[in-house]
């Protein structure tokens, strides 16, 4: 008897955990969204008042955001700071590599970080800021639809996990 | 000091695009040794050239097949601009008007490509077709010869001269070396060092990247970089009292007037201008004029007829007299 309680205790502890996670990815990418838009915005602010250069900005907005997001500057400065000869695309792109499993953006998201790489440093001073707000604005878009996804998914994860595990132990039972 | 092989190894080649660091890196040492300028031109060959000459570049290095030289991309000069620029061309949007950008160590890259106009003025280049890396050599020593006449031993100044050259004599290396052994101090001539001032427009002279001379230019020294020369005289002249001014390739009327100004207030001035003679010089409008009212001292002139920097003449400003001549020797 006391195998079973404890049995059915863990089936719904496993679920229930399980839908937290799911819940907690949506409240993650609402929050990897907006330091990503933070991050956008403080490199402005470095190209705008004192021209820092690429590396330096990116090492720069790294120590004051958090990994992944802050990772992804941080890597991507390291690389360039190597003199291996990458592109600051190709840097980008492999900073995004190892990062994006903490990231959890949607594919869409993934793709708005990638047409970053094409953007960094190519431009004068108004080019970079034109093609940055224009990307700024796309993923103010995506943080609108993740806040509404947030909303609408946490609870049903939560609650459909904690449901899901007890229907599993009545079924089993 | 390191051999200009390995200058090239580790101050150049860094900001090279991977395939062309791979053909510059394994040239064999002595042609990387007089070597100058590396050209990098959008579908044409790798050229490298040195005085008087110059070699194609293949994925085996030298050759002189056009055939086996490599064909510089589109994809590797992006590549090397986007190195050069330091993955940031927001932050050298000025340079870039100016034609060229500064790298450690002093060298220069000329840029060239689609020059975009804004308002009348140069705004940027865009799509760039050609870059020339320029490597910067500082011949220690270059002025040890010309010092000592350039040097008022009565009143302990240097007497105000104009160095003449055609292009790629040697003239802003004998204006980096005066600059430093004035600077530090010339023991034969019992001279301590002075303040010098240098007006780099184009920063040649000193080198500088970000603000920091990378060649030696003496102990003494306060350069202003890529500032207007006119401007910059009366910068220096405010605010740093210097002792002598150097600067490079006057020709302009403010120029001229800011070089007035030094000249009033006891400032001693060496400065530097393109030509091939005197005659060549006295039919520019400004030059001539300042020829004419005796501004120069001493007028050195300098030639590449044994390689740049030989050293042709040395004239007394005021009345033409001969001090130093390369057939004749010194006085």
């Amino acid at each position: 008897m006391y195998l079973k309680i404890s049995g059915a205790v863990l089936i719904i502890l496993a679920t229930y955990l399980y839908g937290h996670n799911l819940s907690f990815m949506y409240y993650n990418r609402v929050r990897r969204l907006e330091e990503l838009l933070m991050a956008l915005e403080m490199f402005l602010t470095e190209v705008n008042y004192s021209l820092t250069p690429l590396p330096q900005a990116f090492i720069s907005i790294g120590e004051k955001i958090s990994r992944p997001v802050g990772g992804l500057f941080f890597d991507a400065a390291k690389l360039m700071q190597q003199n291996r000869g990458l592109s600051a695309c190709e840097c980008w792109r492999s900073a995004i590599k190892k990062n994006y499993r903490d990231l959890d953006l949607t594919r869409n998201n993934m793709d708005l970080l990638d047409r970053l790489g094409l953007i960094w440093g190519r431009s004068d001073k108004n080019g970079q800021q034109r093609q940055i707000a224009l990307i700024q604005e796309l993923l103010r878009q995506a943080l609108g639809e993740a806040q509404v996804k947030h909303q609408k998914n946490e609870k049903i994860c939560k609650y459909l996990g904690l449901l899901g595990g007890i229907t599993l132990v009545l079924f089993l039972l | 000091m390191q051999s200009i092989g390995n200058v090239i190894k580790k101050q150049i080649c860094t900001f090279m695009a991977p395939r062309l660091r791979s053909i510059i890196e394994f040239l064999p040492q002595d042609l990387l040794a007089k070597t100058e300028e590396i050209r990098l031109r959008h579908s044409r060959p790798l050229i490298l050239y040195w005085a008087g000459g110059e070699s194609y570049l293949g994925k085996r290095g030298p050759t002189p097949s056009l055939r086996e030289a490599y064909t510089v991309t589109g994809e590797d000069l992006e590549r090397t601009l986007e190195l050069i620029c330091s993955y940031s061309l927001y932050a050298c949007e000025e340079e870039l008007r100016g034609g060229y950008l500064t790298i450690p160590g002093g060298h220069r890259v000329g840029v060239a490509g689609r020059v975009v106009i804004e308002s009348g003025s140069i705004k940027t280049i865009s799509n760039v077709s050609s870059l020339n890396f320029r490597i910067a050599r500082q011949i220690l020593g270059a002025g040890e010869k010309v010092l000592p006449f350039l040097f008022d031993r009565h009143a302990g100044r240097i007497y105000h001269t104009l160095v003449i050259s055609p292009p790629q004599g040697g003239k802003t290396t004998l204006l980096r070396d005066l600059a430093r052994l004035i600077s530090n101090g010339v023991g034969i001539l019992g001279q301590g060092g002075q303040k010098v001032g240098i007006v780099d427009e184009r920063s040649e002279i000193a080198g500088c990247f970000q603000g920091v001379p990378q060649l030696d230019v003496g102990i003494r020294t306060d350069v202003l970089d890529a500032c207007p020369k006119a401007e910059g005289i009366m910068m220096m002249l405010r605010s740093l009292s210097p002792q002598v001014i150097i600067t490079d390739e006057i020709g302009r009327d403010e120029d001229v007037r800011a070089l007035e100004d030094a000249v009033h207030v006891g400032v001693s001035v060496i400065a530097s201008a393109h030509g091939s003679s005197l005659d060549e010089i006295c039919r520019r409008p400004v030059l001539g004029l300042m020829l004419e009212n005796n501004y120069f001292e001493r007028l050195v002139f300098l030639s590449n007829s044994k390689g740049p920097g030989t050293l042709e003449m040395i004239v007394e400003g005021e009345r033409g007299l001969p001090l130093y001549s390369a057939r004749g020797g010194g006085e």
